[in-house]
């Protein structure tokens, strides 16, 4: 995958450029706002990486111009101004995602491969197949291999968002953010007690699991 | 009262009170130079006159005594002379006063004693001395004093107005020169109270008059700079230190998991464990320290405190019921406080999460939150052992963990991280005794 990282902290640019290219994605580095914005209208990227704070430039400016060029490849806002209003501003400036700085090199990874599979807007799915597990959308129903199994809406939910993102890391702080709707970094296993609780309705009288725990990162549905 | 304590006011009211003082003194000291003193002089010399015609009258009779007066009234002086010379009958055997009292009523006596010349009237006023001398003759001498009546007259007519006119000046003085100080204090005081906001850029006015405030401002400038510079410095250092010891904790992470994936051990997970604990202090002590740095965000929006502890208790349902705790809630509605639901979610959790871990299963936890006063209170409490007394302030601190706690999970931080975020939206936080077990008390003021 393509990356363009803006960022003008040098050793936290390094540090996210090895982070991504050690998960084998492609990073283009650019220091200031002017140098990335011109990289981000002439080359085609799969995602931007943007610092909010950027010498001379508010990283959100760059953002709407980037906007106002019709471009809409998924843009992942980083920023030491973590909370609510400035991350309401980064989302209306036209961010997909924003993460708050300090963060983990796999939350920024888990973050910007969901970002890349989001893409440009496709039509809104009303089931989801993976394997052996379909989600539906509409009846807000799960089964696995037809059978159907009984889930409360927050287990529900838990669900959905994996299976959209099936064959994916989602990590407990993006659990948290699109079930419960708050955003931060649980550094308890309490969203570990909700995955496991769930888990033993999902994987009653099967073998395989339906959901993968990823050492060190979050959970996956794969796929099959 | 606030008025009365403050410096402004009594500065007002010293100096009205001493600009007035002055003024009576240097009024005072003209009225006695100007008229006590002449007076005292006219009755030395009445005293003397008296005296002198007393012993007259003594040596040679009334007859000389009366031709004396005479001779008296008629020679020149700068005050005119008057007299009335009484048998003791009551008869007038000379007087050139135009009345007296018939009794003698003391020893002074003012008389008006009014000379009509040529149709004009000339004011006179008389000090006049009236004695009896042994042989029951009554005497009374006196000397014009119409000048000085005239000038007291003078004085008092001046003061009746020019006292009002004192009292208001000094009442607008005062309260000029206080507002002059007054608002010198309040522009250190608004600049300290930013500071004290977190905005540690803000410094203290300089009017560049030179005068004390100047250098007190100056002063206070420079302890600032001094402040901002080592907390930028600490802020530095903390920051790269964390991000410094993060690279290669990821770094070893990674290869540990490389690692794992080939020789699946026990003692290589529990190394890859100690590196997820030894981030998650990073990131936590780093979020503490901005969430304090930080100002109360300007646009703070409204938080149903309800809904967000609901919230939290559903969150935390699997851990609760995994402990068998009994939860009690008791949460009112309409609850609005306005802030940052994120940080105050994580707040509330850290509190739940912490009621959870120090109580013993099958326990019972109580949340709630209701309306005292204009504010919202919000508590979390247990029935677990509890925190002694005297350890109940240090909850707050960084890596202070509570004594019997060592065994369960944790670094000491949440406490720390529920202490900022109050902090952050200035709200009161307190541990209390539950008895038995730890009950904590947050009371935000409401939207």
């Amino acid at each position: 995958m393509h990356v363009l990282l803006i960022e003008d902290d040098e050793r936290l640019a390094s540090f996210i450029a090895k982070g991504l290219g050690e998960a084998g994605h492609v990073v283009e580095h650019r220091a200031d706002g002017k140098a990335g914005l011109i990289e981000a209208s002439s080359e085609s990227y799969d995602v931007i990486v943007l610092d909010r704070m950027l010498p001379g430039i508010d990283g959100l400016r760059i953002l709407q111009t980037i906007r106002a060029m019709e471009d809409q490849t998924p843009v992942l806002v980083l920023s030491a101004l973590g909370e609510t209003d400035e991350r309401v501003k980064g989302l209306r400036a036209g961010a997909d995602d924003y993460l708050p700085k300090p963060f983990s090199m796999q939350e920024l990874l888990a973050r910007v491969e969901v970002l890349s599979r989001r893409g440009p807007a496709r039509a809104e799915p009303t089931r989801i197949e993976v394997g052996d597990l379909v989600v539906d959308l509409l009846a807000r129903s799960v089964s696995r291999a037809g059978a159907a199994i009984a889930l409360t809406d927050r287990e529900f939910r838990i669900v959905e968002f994996l299976a959209r993102h099936a064959g994916r890391v989602v990590t407990r702080s993006m659990l948290l953010e699109h079930v419960w709707d708050y955003h931060f970094d649980p550094q308890t296993n309490i969203i570990d007690q909700h995955v496991s609780r769930l888990r033993q309705k999902l994987d009653q009288g099967f073998d395989q699991p339906a959901i993968q725990t990823v050492r060190g990162a979050g959970y996956m549905i794969a796929r099959p | 009262m606030k008025l009365f304590r403050s410096l402004s006011f009594r500065l007002a009211v010293i100096y009205g009170v001493l600009f007035t003082a002055s003024v009576g003194v240097l009024a005072g000291v003209y009225y006695w130079s100007a008229i006590r003193g002449p007076l005292e002089r006219v009755e030395a010399g009445l005293r003397e006159e008296g005296d002198s015609l007393a012993a007259l009258q003594a040596r040679s009779g009334t007859e000389a005594l009366a031709a004396a007066l005479e001779r008296r009234a008629a020679a020149p002086a700068p005050r005119l002379a008057y007299h009335a010379l009484l048998a003791p009958g009551g008869q007038t055997v000379v007087a050139n006063l135009p009345s007296w009292p018939s009794v003698r009523t003391g020893k002074w006596l003012r008389i008006e004693a009014d000379v009509s010349r040529e149709g004009n009237e000339d004011e006179y006023e008389a000090m006049v001395l009236d004695q009896v001398l042994p042989d029951g003759t009554r005497l009374l001498i006196g000397r014009d004093i119409e000048d000085l009546e005239e000038l007291e007259e003078g004085i008092a007519n001046t003061a009746a107005w020019l006292l009002p006119a004192l009292v208001l000046l000094s009442i607008v003085g005062g309260m000029l020169m206080s507002r002059a100080i007054g608002k010198r204090i309040e522009a250190v005081s608004s600049a300290a109270r930013q500071v004290i906001e977190g905005d540690l850029s803000q410094r203290v006015p300089v009017t560049g008059s030179n005068d004390d405030f100047d250098t007190l401002a100056l002063t206070l400038n420079a302890m600032l700079d001094r402040l901002e510079a080592s907390i930028e410095a600490i802020q530095r250092v903390s920051d790269s230190v964390a991000h410094e010891l993060r690279t290669p904790l990821s770094r070893l992470r990674a290869e540990l998991l490389d690692l794992e994936a080939d020789r699946p051990e026990e003692r290589l997970s529990r190394a890859i464990g100690e590196t997820a604990r030894l981030g998650a202090i990073f990131d936590s002590v780093l979020r503490i320290s901005r969430i304090e740095a930080r100002r109360h965000a300007e646009q703070a929006a409204p938080v149903d405190i309800g809904a967000l502890l609901r919230d939290a208790v559903d969150l935390h349902e699997p851990a609760t019921e995994g402990k068998a705790l009994t939860v009690d809630t008791a949460i009112g509605s309409g609850l609005i406080v306005s802030g940052d639901r994120h940080l105050l979610f994580q707040a509330v959790s850290n509190l739940l999460d912490n009621a959870v871990k120090y109580v013993s299963a099958g326990r019972r936890i109580s949340v709630s939150a209701t309306t005292v006063g204009g504010d919202v209170l919000l508590t979390v409490a247990d029935d677990g052992a509890g925190v002694p007394a005297g350890l109940r302030d240090k909850l707050a601190e960084r890596f202070f963990r509570a004594p019997g706690g060592e065994g369960t999970p944790g670094f000491g931080l949440g406490l720390a991280f529920v202490a900022a975020v109050a902090g952050h939206h200035r709200s009161e936080l307190r541990f209390l005794d539950n008895a038995p077990g730890l009950r904590v008390e947050w009371r935000l003021p409401r939207a």
